[in-house]
């Protein structure tokens, strides 16, 4: 796992042409990693049938609103997995 | 929805309140669980269908007849019925 609670990360931008667990509105933003979650099969292979899956760190990644939204006082956090994201 | 605005509010029960608006929705919900148990479907396979619906179904439909929509889609392109 590269990332550690505390770890700045940057979501990929890209937009797959099958099923991924990136919501759109965090892709291309920085969050920080505030959960190491354990390692968990990406749903990115498990949808299309691609066996096995790939099996990966997956995080817990808080994003401020305003950065997100360009308002606002609050946070989101997702559940993101490790090649969703980059080092910012 | 998708954390795209002009959707409005979430619905959401109080805690330990009846999670079905009708008998109809468990009875999709134990479909889906029973055939997930029996290895026909997944959940990221049954979450892919949902987006794959076509957008005028997605948007006019209840959370959980989206969820029949998509298990209508797979255990057809799986052959299965």
């Amino acid at each position: 796992m590269s990332y550690q609670p505390g770890s700045r990360v940057r979501v990929r931008a890209g937009d797959p042409d099958h099923h991924t667990r990136v919501p759109r509105y965090v892709r291309g933003h920085t969050g920080e990693v505030v959960a190491v979650l354990g390692h968990w099969t990406l749903p990115d292979d498990s949808a299309r049938g691609i066996t096995p899956p790939r099996t990966e760190a997956c995080y817990a990644v808080r994003f401020s609103a305003a950065e997100l939204w360009g308002s606002g006082d609050h946070t989101v956090t997702v559940d993101l997995w490790e090649s969703y994201l980059d080092r910012p | 929805m998708g954390g795209q605005a002009g959707f409005g509010p979430v619905p959401a029960g109080e805690d330990g309140g009846v999670p079905f608006a009708a008998d109809w929705e468990a009875h999709v919900y134990a479909l889906a669980k029973m055939l997930r148990r029996r290895g026909v479907v997944n959940d990221d396979e049954l979450r892919d269908a949902i987006e794959r619906l076509p957008p005028q179904q997605y948007l006019a439909a209840s959370y959980y007849e989206r969820w029949l929509g998509a298990l209508e889609l797979l255990v057809a392109e799986k052959g299965l019925i």
